[in-house]
């Protein structure tokens, strides 16, 4: 996927919506990566022993994802020059996030594109709100 | 607890190098079972292990802080990347706590961060966290 033209990004362009079911295997693998083993994440016991409904996703791999829906819109990664949400909800594992994006801004003089974002799950509740981005689009 | 007391203490963690290895590790984490959108790039969150993790691994382990961390949620998190972070790349990245505050029983700590590459200056990641802490320490 190339990168959007400046000249063809409009104020209400949408991403395109990226879901993903995050499984235990794929939370201790994340947990592995960024070196993050919180009990909360890895150990089920302990999740329901503080009062959560069993082990939750970190937040910086949902964030992960919202990022790689918004590199896949802007054709790469490095075109994402920030990134800010807010964790308002868990994601319980074998939960599903959909990840969701609208422009809101462009700057054509500096060929920036600002979209609100944020994610739901399959319980209906936000988990990722009061999202922004910027990216830089090509030409 | 973390108090107001603690606003402007600074940490720093000179050195880190960007292990290509385990941000591709992280890349495949993101995807799932899914196939890694960009598999040799450094995905941007990866920030959470050469800036983030270093520093903040040195706030929790303050006992002048004393951070409950059975307590402690992520509650906000920003990500500014002025440069790309590449694989090998060797950063300096440092943390302040800009911020503390107490309500409903709660204590929102707010930390900025900075990762730079000193070889040519350039800043690969800005930061803001929002941490909550429940309950006492």
């Amino acid at each position: 996927m190339s990168a959007p033209a400046l000249s063809t990004v409009r104020v209400g362009d949408e991403l395109a919506p990226l879901t993903r079911t995050v499984s235990q295997e794929q939370i201790n693998a994340y947990a592995e990566a960024s070196g993050d083993f919180n009990p909360i994440h890895v150990d089920a016991d302990f999740a329901v022993a503080v009062g959560l409904p069993g082990t939750i996703a970190h937040g910086l791999l949902e964030m992960g994802i919202l990022a790689e829906a918004l590199s896949r819109w802007a054709g790469s990664a490095d075109r994402l020059m920030s990134l800010e949400v807010r964790f308002s909800k868990p994601l319980v594992a074998g939960g599903t996030i959909t990840c969701t994006g609208r422009v809101v801004a462009v700057d054509e003089a500096e060929g920036i594109a600002t979209l609100d974002v944020e994610a739901v799950s399959d319980r209906g509740e936000r988990v990722l709100t009061n999202g922004r981005a910027t990216v830089r689009l090509s030409g | 607890m973390p108090d107001q007391s603690h606003v402007g203490r600074r940490y720093e963690a000179r050195g880190q190098v960007v292990d290509g290895g385990r941000a591709g590790a992280m890349a495949t984490a993101i995807a799932g079972p899914a196939t890694a959108f960009e598999p040799h790039a450094v995905p941007p969150t990866f920030a959470a292990v050469y800036c983030l993790a270093p520093t903040l691994a040195q706030v929790f382990t303050d006992p002048e802080v004393g951070v409950n961390l059975a307590g402690l949620i992520h509650g906000e998190q920003a990500f500014e990347w002025p440069a790309r972070a590449r694989p090998g790349d060797v950063v300096d990245a440092s943390a302040e706590i800009t911020d503390v505050e107490e309500k409903r029983g709660m204590t929102f700590v707010t930390l900025r961060f900075e990762a730079a590459r000193p070889q040519d200056g350039a800043v690969v990641c800005r930061g803001r966290s929002m941490m909550i802490i429940r309950g006492q320490a």
